[in-house]
């Protein structure tokens, strides 16, 4: 466990001992409330799970490689966003990924394209995205932020 | 039998299809599976706390505070909160959705959901160090800049296109619901069946208002009709 996850657990179990202290009725309820809204969610999140498996081993980093150093920058930033979509790779994976790639002399704008969509745009969450706040919400969200990545690309390209 | 199947369609195709794997490329589905085992233990690690952060949000924080500070017209001061919370969290964007439905359910606005989820999604502290030390300072400053400045443009434009976020609870009629005003409050109901009915304010009401008929096996089926036609006020409604 990392150290932001190990603090991200203190903060949640002391808030949550607060919560009992303070009103332990209240408490009782919204912890009956929250399980059957993760055990709506969890079916799906394993599934996600076994699907982002499988789609890292259909797209291995080398594929990504691939596709960030291809020559045409246009075509090259458009396919780096669209796999950045689709996998869901850690980001300490990700950065030396795409920092070895700058180094190496590439444009930065496919590796802006893909660390922006990799976290923000979700092909694989989507279903529980839907299920949990709406079709409409879900795609309006992700369609504008596959849009904000690439623009998000493009502007690092003339700023750096 | 088949309303399971559908329920959970996705982890039906998903079985399939490392059934398929493993029949014809073994390594592939091997190595499938290893993949996933990083996430599930993230996974593990994250739950409990999203599980904790939802009970507290609900129990220690006041509505009228939501709304006030992550509101509809809580303005750019809310957007900076909703961003500051996004980015201070951990885990996964999974993790961001029940408790962003937990602040959508007490008031926060569409826009301030949206940042939440994109900010805790890509800006993320220990990932913005990350990304400092493989692609230097200058590269991760500018895309945090940007990327503030379109989530904020994101959130705004969702905001103002009236996109709603679909309240099951509302939406569809409830399989089982207590009528309010007739329940006597006998709490009958909860001793018979504690994992549908609860007690609350001297009332009885359905713990999971989205659950669904198709979910329960023939047994609890009957048990439910059984507790309903026994409820002396006759408050219990079962639809399908």
């Amino acid at each position: 466990m990392d150290i932001f996850t190990i603090g991200f657990w203190i903060a949640g179990g002391i808030l949550f001992i607060v919560s009992i202290v303070k009103n332990k009725e209240k408490s009782k309820e919204a912890m009956k409330k929250s399980k059957g809204m993760m055990k709506n969610m969890i079916g799906d999140i394993i599934g996600i799970i076994f699907m982002i498996g499988l789609i890292l081993t259909f797209i291995p980093p080398e594929t990504i490689e691939r596709v960030l150093g291809s020559g045409n920058t246009f075509l090259s930033s458009l396919a780096a966003a669209v796999v950045g979509s689709i996998t869901l790779i850690p980001a300490f994976v990700a950065f030396p990924l795409v920092g070895s790639f700058v180094d190496a002399g590439a444009s930065i704008v496919p590796g802006v394209a893909f660390l922006t969509t990799l976290t923000m745009v979700g092909v694989v969450t989507f279903p529980l995205e839907k299920k949990e706040f709406g079709t409409k919400f879900a795609v309006t969200r992700n369609l504008l932020s596959f849009g904000a990545a690439i623009s998000i690309a493009v502007l690092m390209g003339v700023i750096l | 039998m088949k309303a399971l199947l559908k329920k959970n369609k996705l982890s039906v195709i998903i079985v399939l299809i490392y059934a398929v794997l493993m029949m014809v490329q073994r390594d592939m589905a091997f190595s499938a599976l290893g993949n996933s085992t990083y996430y599930l233990i993230e996974m593990a690690q994250i739950l409990p706390v999203i599980f904790m952060l939802t009970v507290a949000i609900d129990v220690l924080i006041p509505k009228e505070w939501i709304v006030k500070r992550l509101g509809k017209k809580s303005g750019i001061g809310g957007a900076a909160l909703a961003l500051a919370f996004g980015s201070l969290s951990a885990g996964p964007i999974y993790a961001a959705f029940p408790i962003a439905k937990t602040l959508h359910k007490k008031g926060a606005s569409i826009g301030n959901v949206v940042v939440i989820l994109s900010a805790w999604a890509v800006i993320k502290v220990p990932m913005l160090a990350n990304e400092a030390k493989f692609l230097g300072p200058d590269f991760m400053a500018v895309r945090w800049i940007l990327t503030v400045l379109f989530i904020f443009g994101i959130g705004l434009i969702m905001e103002k296109s009236r996109v709603k976020i679909e309240d099951d609870d509302t939406q569809v009629k409830q399989a089982v619901s207590v009528k309010q005003d007739y329940c006597i409050g006998c709490s009958a109901c909860e001793k018979g069946m504690p994992e549908v009915f609860a007690m609350k304010e001297g009332k009885a009401y359905v713990i999971q208002p989205d659950m669904k008929m198709e979910s329960l096996d023939e047994h609890e089926k009957k048990r439910l009709m059984n507790m309903a036609s026994k409820c002396p006020p006759k408050a219990i409604e079962v639809n399908g």
